[in-house]
C-alpha cells in the first residue's frame, strides 16, 4: 500500500517511443509522431464516449430539465421552458431551508466527523495489534465495508424496529422508552441518528484502512525522538502522526464528505424515508420524490442541480488538495 | 486509544476492550442478519441474542414464493456484463493516462474525477427519461450500461495506479526484442496488470450488485428486479416479514463478503483512492 494516490506515486517518466532510427527517415518519424499523438486518444475513446453519454450528457439534461415544466404526453415527454421558476420556488420554500438543507448538511457533517474519528482510532488500534489480532480485526472491518448499503440498512431498521426490534426491546426493558409507543423513525433526530450509525458502520472501514496504510509510512525514528523529548501519546499523535500523514486525512475527509452528502439509499429505505414523512427529507430524497412520486420533474431536477453544485464545490477542494501534493501525481 | 500511556495496566485493559468493541460494532449487524434469517420465529425475535432454532425455511420461502433465484440471476448477469465492459474500457483508458503524455491529459483526469462525484439522484431523472425514450427501461442491458458508466471512473483511477507501477523498462525490453505494441500489450502488460484487473472487476461487480436507486427506478417488471431491489418486496409498510428480508439480505451480502476477504490483499495501491460506497 506504499504508493497510494495519497502518499504519492513514483513519477511517471515521460513516455518515449523506441528510439528514432539512426538514419533519420523523415516519413517514418512523422508517422511515429502521429501514432504518439493519436494512440492515447484511441485508447481513451471508448471510456470517454460512455462517460460522456451516460454521465455528462444526463447532467446537462438535468440542468435543462430544471428550467422546464416537463410532462408526459402521448407516451413522450414534452418540456416547456419556464426560466428559473423552479429555482426561485425551491430557494424560497421553507421546506428547503427548515428541513431539507439542515437534514442534508448536519447529517453529512455528523457522518464525516464520526467516520473519520472512528476510522482513525481503529487505524491506530490496528497499528498496535499483533499480526493475528490485526488480521482478525481487518476481516471484521472488511465485513462491515462489504455489507451492501441496502442490506445494511435493513439490519439497522430491524434492530431499531418499534416493539419487536432488539434495541427497542432492550431500551424498553431498561425503562428508557415505552416500546409500545416509541417509534424511532418518526422524528428526524432519532431517524438520522440511526441513519448515521448505518453510514458510519459502512464508511469507517475505508478511513481505517487508508489511514492505517498511511501510518505504516511514518518512520519509527520520529516517535523515538518524540519519546526522548518526553512527548506523551496524545502529543505524539498531534505533533507527529497528524502532520506527517495530513494528506491522507485530507483526502479521506473530503471523500467522506462527498459520499455523505449524497447518501440516498440508507435514508430512502428507512421507514418514512421514502417521502411519506417530510420531516426526514434530505436533498437527494426530496429530488427523487418530486420527480418520481409527484411527477414534478422540473423541481426534482432543480434540487438535483443544487446537490450537484454543492458536491462540485467540494470536489474542487478535493482536486486542489490532490494537486497541492504535486502535479506529477496526476 | 490515542491517549494510551505506556503504562501496562491501561494497555492491558484498553487494547482488548477496544478490540472487543470493534468486533461487536462491525460484526454484530452481520450476525444479527444471518441469525434472524435462520430463526424460524424471526419476527418475534426481540432481544434474544440466540435464535430460537435453526431452520432454512426463510431461504426456501424467498426462492419458492419470492422468486429470489431470478433476482440473483439478474444481478449476476448485470454484474458480469459490467465487469467485462468496465474492466476492458478502463484498462485502455488507464494505459492512456498512465503511459502516455499528451495534451489535455490532466483535463481528462480531472473530468474523470468530477464525473465520479456526480450524485446518482442528479442522473437518475434524465437517464430515466432517456431510457424510456429508447425503450430501455426494464432491460438488463440498459441497466448494465448505466453500471458500466458508474464503475468506469473508479476503475480507471485504480488501474492507472497499477499500470504506473509496472516498470517502463519491462516494456522497453520487449520493444528492443522486436515486439509490436499489441504483442507487448498481450504478453507483457496484461499479465503484469492482471491483479489490478481482478481487483477492478470485483469492485465493478460490487457496484452493480449493490446498486439500488437505478435498479429500483428502472426495473418495474417484477421478473426483472435485481436482488438488491427484490428484498424490497418482503419489506412491508406496516408488517415486515423479517425472516425473508434477512434471508434475502444474507444471500445478497455473503457473496460480497467472501469476495472482499479473498481479494483484500491484492487490492494494493490505487484502491485507497476510490470507493465502494453504495
Amino acid at each position: 500500500m506504499k504508493d497510494t494516490l495519497v502518499s504519492g506515486e513514483p513519477k511517471i517518466p515521460a513516455p518515449r517511443g523506441p528510439r528514432p532510427p539512426d538514419g533519420g527517415a523523415e516519413a517514418a518519424r512523422r508517422r511515429k509522431k502521429l501514432i504518439t499523438l493519436t494512440r492515447p486518444w484511441l485508447l481513451l475513446a471508448p471510456s470517454l464516449v460512455v462517460l460522456a453519454g451516460l454521465l455528462l450528457w444526463p447532467l446537462i439534461q438535468v440542468g435543462k430539465l430544471s428550467l422546464q415544466d416537463y410532462e408526459v404526453k402521448f407516451g413522450g415527454g414534452v418540456g416547456t421552458f419556464t426560466g428559473f421558476d423552479h429555482y426561485s420556488d425551491l430557494l424560497t420554500s421553507s421546506l428547503l431551508w427548515k428541513t431539507v438543507l439542515p437534514n442534508t448538511v448536519f447529517f453529512a457533517f455528523a457522518c464525516v466527523g464520526l467516520t473519520v474519528a472512528l476510522g482513525t482510532l481503529v487505524a491506530l488500534l490496528l497499528n498496535r495489534l499483533g499480526a493475528t489480532w490485526r488480521m482478525i480485526c481487518s476481516i471484521a472491518i472488511l465485513a462491515a465495508w462489504a455489507m451492501p448499503a441496502v442490506t445494511g440498512t435493513y439490519v439497522w431498521i430491524w434492530l431499531f424496529q418499534p416493539q419487536d426490534g432488539m434495541v427497542s426491546q432492550i431500551a424498553g426493558s431498561v425503562g428508557l422508552i415505552d416500546p409500545e409507543t416509541t417509534n424511532w423513525f418518526t422524528e428526524r433526530g432519532p431517524f438520522y441518528a440511526i441513519a448515521t450509525l448505518n453510514v458510519v458502520h459502512h464508511g469507517f472501514p475505508f478511513v481505517a484502512i487508508t489511514v492505517f496504510a498511511g501510518l505504516l509510512t511514518i518512520p519509527k525514528e520520529l516517535y523515538e525522538a518524540g519519546e526522548l523529548d518526553g512527548a506523551n501519546a496524545w502529543q505524539r499523535f498531534w505533533n507527529i502522526t497528524v502532520p506527517t500523514i495530513k494528506p491522507v486525512f485530507l483526502v479521506v475527509t473530503i471523500l467522506s464528505t462527498i459520499w455523505d452528502f449524497k447518501v440516498f439509499t440508507q435514508v430512502y429505505l428507512q421507514p418514512g424515508g421514502d417521502g411519506s414523512n417530510e420531516e426526514v427529507y434530505n436533498l437527494g430524497v426530496f429530488s427523487y420524490i418530486q420527480a418520481f412520486a409527484k411527477n414534478d420533474y422540473g423541481t426534482g431536477a432543480a434540487a438535483a442541480v443544487l446537490l450537484t453544485v454543492l458536491l462540485l464545490a467540494i470536489t474542487v477542494v478535493y482536486i486542489r488538495t490532490l494537486f497541492r501534493q504535486g502535479e506529477e501525481d496526476l | 486509544m490515542t491517549t494510551t500511556r505506556r503504562t501496562t495496566l491501561a494497555s492491558r485493559i484498553g487494547l482488548p476492550a477496544a478490540v472487543i468493541g470493534l468486533l461487536l460494532f462491525t460484526l454484530f449487524p452481520v450476525y444479527w442478519m444471518v441469525s434472524t434469517a435462520l430463526d424460524p420465529k424471526a419476527s418475534l425475535r426481540g432481544s434474544d441474542v440466540l435464535p430460537s432454532g435453526i431452520s432454512f425455511e426463510h431461504f426456501e420461502f424467498v426462492f419458492d414464493k419470492g422468486n429470489f433465484g431470478t433476482y440473483l440471476l439478474n444481478s449476476a448477469i448485470v454484474g458480469l456484463a459490467t465487469i467485462v465492459a468496465a474492466a476492458l474500457l478502463a484498462l485502455f483508458a488507464a494505459i492512456a493516462v498512465a503511459r502516455f503524455k499528451f495534451r489535455f491529459r490532466t483535463s481528462v483526469l480531472i473530468m474523470i474525477l468530477i464525473v465520479q462525484m456526480v450524485p446518482l439522484e442528479a442522473l437518475v431523472i434524465p437517464l430515466f427519461i432517456q431510457m424510456r425514450d429508447y425503450d430501455m427501461l426494464n432491460s438488463l442491458l440498459g441497466l448494465s450500461i448505466v453500471y458500466i458508466a458508474l464503475s468506469l471512473p473508479f476503475a480507471i483511477w485504480t488501474l492507472r495506479g497499477f499500470v504506473a507501477t509496472i516498470p517502463k523498462e519491462v516494456e522497453e525490453a520487449a520493444y528492443i526484442d522486436g515486439a509490436s505494441w499489441p504483442r507487448m500489450f498481450w504478453s507483457v502488460l496484461l499479465p503484469l496488470v492482471a491483479p489490478g484487473l481482478v481487483a477492478t472487476s470485483i469492485f465493478a461487480f460490487i457496484t452493480a450488485w449493490n446498486e439500488f436507486v437505478f435498479a429500483y427506478t428502472f426495473m418495474k417488471g417484477s421478473d426483472k428486479y435485481t436482488a438488491a431491489v427484490g428484498i424490497y418486496q418482503f419489506f412491508g409498510e406496516n408488517s415486515t416479514a423479517w425472516g425473508p428480508v434477512m434471508a434475502s439480505s444474507t444471500l445478497v451480502t455473503v457473496p460480497v463478503m467472501i469476495f472482499f476477504v479473498i481479494v483484500h490483499r491484492k487490492l494494493g495501491s490505487g484502491l485507497a483512492a476510490g470507493a465502494v460506497k453504495g
